[in-house]
């Protein structure tokens, strides 16, 4: 899974899922935090459960006492929107979870059957660079792998899932996000069960959960309306304006 | 009889003592396609196109796609296309295909060139392509008669239309605007940006607001005589700066700044794409705007 935005709702929803499949581990590609309400939430899930987490942008900002979340936008609204959240978490997220995040790995490297993998939050090089469908080149995605040694890199960042298999059983997964619906008009999140026979098999799984609970517990704790608009019906209206013209053009805003 | 222009480099363009930029990686390609040729004569163009003999000659297609080859071997992310105005070169629509064949695309214009039939070879483009094709209209004010003080008479009512065209067939151009008119007392501009774009009936308006630099027809004007230093970097992350990940193939070689192209302080190849990745030196007063403003020429 990426993404968990404060979303302690949806982690629960998908631990019980995870259990019910009995997968042999649950990795997390960061930033815990944002966007969602009661930051302190999801730590004692992650932990219980045993989850193994990278840092991901949002998560060293936390750890290190930024200013900013680091998401990487560049239009003005956007930032605002992104250090409302990121006031919001800074100030609700304690201490000793504050260290946690400092604690984390920036990469995890697992084998899977025969493949190699390297899971990275934004990209095996930078930790926040969006990673699109529409905007992510094969030549680039044959680099990163022989760079890192790897068959199959995952990330997550950008909100939105995706899977490119190229010649020679090479992959890339964006895994998606848990914390806030896909931007496409529901409030369903998606996390992925990777498995290794004689291919790899990624599986996108929709995730329902209590959304409507969280929308009211975002509007308790007074985040942008616009944030809540999102959890409810699944379009995003703030932080897009960095979204390719594919993406965008599914895009409600 | 009018004299043509020709650019110089300023003169401590070979100081041993500017500081310079580490090479990170490739992230974007910039094909500096018509060099300094276009229809239009800016009032603050930063590398000073018009249309009478470019300082700086437009790239042949061949040198293009040779560009276009190499990049996507050493893992370029993204491909952008700007002079000069793009559209008048005459293999401009090939050469997007060929981009888009290898990464997501961006073409900056003036719009001048946007008819009905380009917009609908656009759209077409756009659909077959794997990655994203993005078109950047540039438009400088909301207002037909501040934008035309600057971009030239009748350049605001071509934008707009090539703006209306793009977003007719799906295309939701980027609308970029320098901040050349910006006007004390009133909104931001990008707000007005924003809300000129809806009231076009743009559901989905995408703004990008860059800095005017002092350069081309506006140097002399701000900046002028300050230098970045090595102290000046103290404490400053130079992968801020898009001369760490970017390189412009353009007339005579290949350079480290879109805005910087064609001058030989800025120049790091007269070859491969390969070999021009090494630092960049920060020596002219373009680099103090960038160091200042943390902009970018990319979409984001």
């Amino acid at each position: 899974m990426g993404g968990v935005y404060n979303n302690w709702l949806a982690l629960d929803a998908l631990l019980e899922d995870a259990r019910r499949r009995d997968v042999d581990a649950v990795f997390c590609l960061g930033d815990m935090g944002g966007f969602g309400p009661h930051p302190d939430r999801v730590f004692p899930l992650l932990r219980e459960a045993g989850v193994q987490a990278i840092q991901g942008n949002y998560d060293e900002s936390l750890a290190t006492g930024r200013t900013d979340c680091g998401c990487g936008y560049t239009d003005p609204r956007d930032n605002h929107y992104a250090l409302v959240s990121y006031r919001y978490t800074w100030r609700n997220t304690s201490t000793e979870n504050k260290a946690w995040l400092g604690s984390l790995p920036r990469h995890r490297r697992i084998e899977l059957g025969a493949y190699r993998v390297l899971m990275c939050h934004g990209s095996p090089r930078v930790i926040n660079e969006f990673l699109w469908e529409s905007a992510t080149p094969d030549g680039l995605i044959r680099n990163f792998l022989a760079e890192n040694d790897a068959d199959v890199i995952l990330c997550t960042h950008t909100g939105l899932k995706w899977h490119r298999a190229l010649p020679q059983d090479q992959h890339l997964v964006n895994v998606g996000v848990i914390g806030r619906p896909e931007n496409d008009g529901t409030p369903r999140v998606w996390y992925t069960v990777l498995t290794a026979g004689d291919t790899l098999q990624v599986e996108f799984v929709p995730l329902a959960y209590d959304h409507e609970g969280l929308a009211r517990a975002m509007e308790a704790e007074r985040l942008p309306s616009e944030f809540v608009e999102t959890i409810r019906t699944g379009w995003w209206t703030t932080c897009l304006e960095n979204l390719p013209s594919r993406e965008r053009q599914r895009s409600r805003f | 009889m009018k004299q043509p222009l020709t650019i110089l480099d300023p003169l401590d363009a070979h100081d041993p003592s500017v500081p310079t930029v580490a090479f990170r990686h490739l992230a974007a390609l910039w094909l500096q396609i018509t060099g300094t040729w276009c229809n239009l004569e800016c009032t603050h163009c930063l590398n000073a196109s018009g249309p009478n003999d470019p300082w700086l000659k437009p790239l042949d297609g061949e040198s293009a796609r040779r560009a276009i080859s190499e990049a996507e071997e050493l893992g370029v992310k993204e491909i952008y296309f700007t002079g000069g105005e793009p559209f008048l070169h005459r293999e401009i629509l090939p050469l997007l295909a060929a981009a888009l064949a290898v990464a997501p695309t961006t073409a900056l214009t003036n719009g001048t060139a946007i008819t009905e039939v380009i917009a609908d070879q656009l759209a077409a483009l756009a659909s077959r392509a794997r990655y994203s094709l993005e078109i950047r209209v540039s438009l400088d004010d909301v207002d037909p008669e501040a934008n035309d003080r600057v971009r030239g008479e009748g350049a605001w009512a071509k934008a707009v239309q090539a703006i209306e065209r793009l977003h007719a067939r799906g295309l939701l151009p980027i609308v970029t605007a320098t901040e050349i008119s910006s006007r004390n007392g009133t909104s931001s501009i990008y707000e007005r940006f924003r809300d000129f774009l809806a009231g076009l009936g743009i559901e989905r308006p995408r703004v990008k607001i860059m800095p005017v630099f002092d350069l081309g027809r506006q140097a002399g004007r701000g900046t002028e005589k300050e230098r970045l230093t090595t102290e000046s970097l103290d404490g400053f992350d130079p992968a801020v700066l898009q001369c760490s990940d970017t390189r412009v193939v353009a007339d005579g070689g290949v350079y480290a700044c879109p805005i910087l192209a064609g001058f030989e302080g800025a120049r790091l190849s007269t070859g491969s794409l390969g070999a021009s990745f090494r630092p960049a030196r920060l020596y002219h007063a373009a680099c103090v705007t960038c160091h200042r403003t943390g902009m970018s020429c990319r979409n984001a």
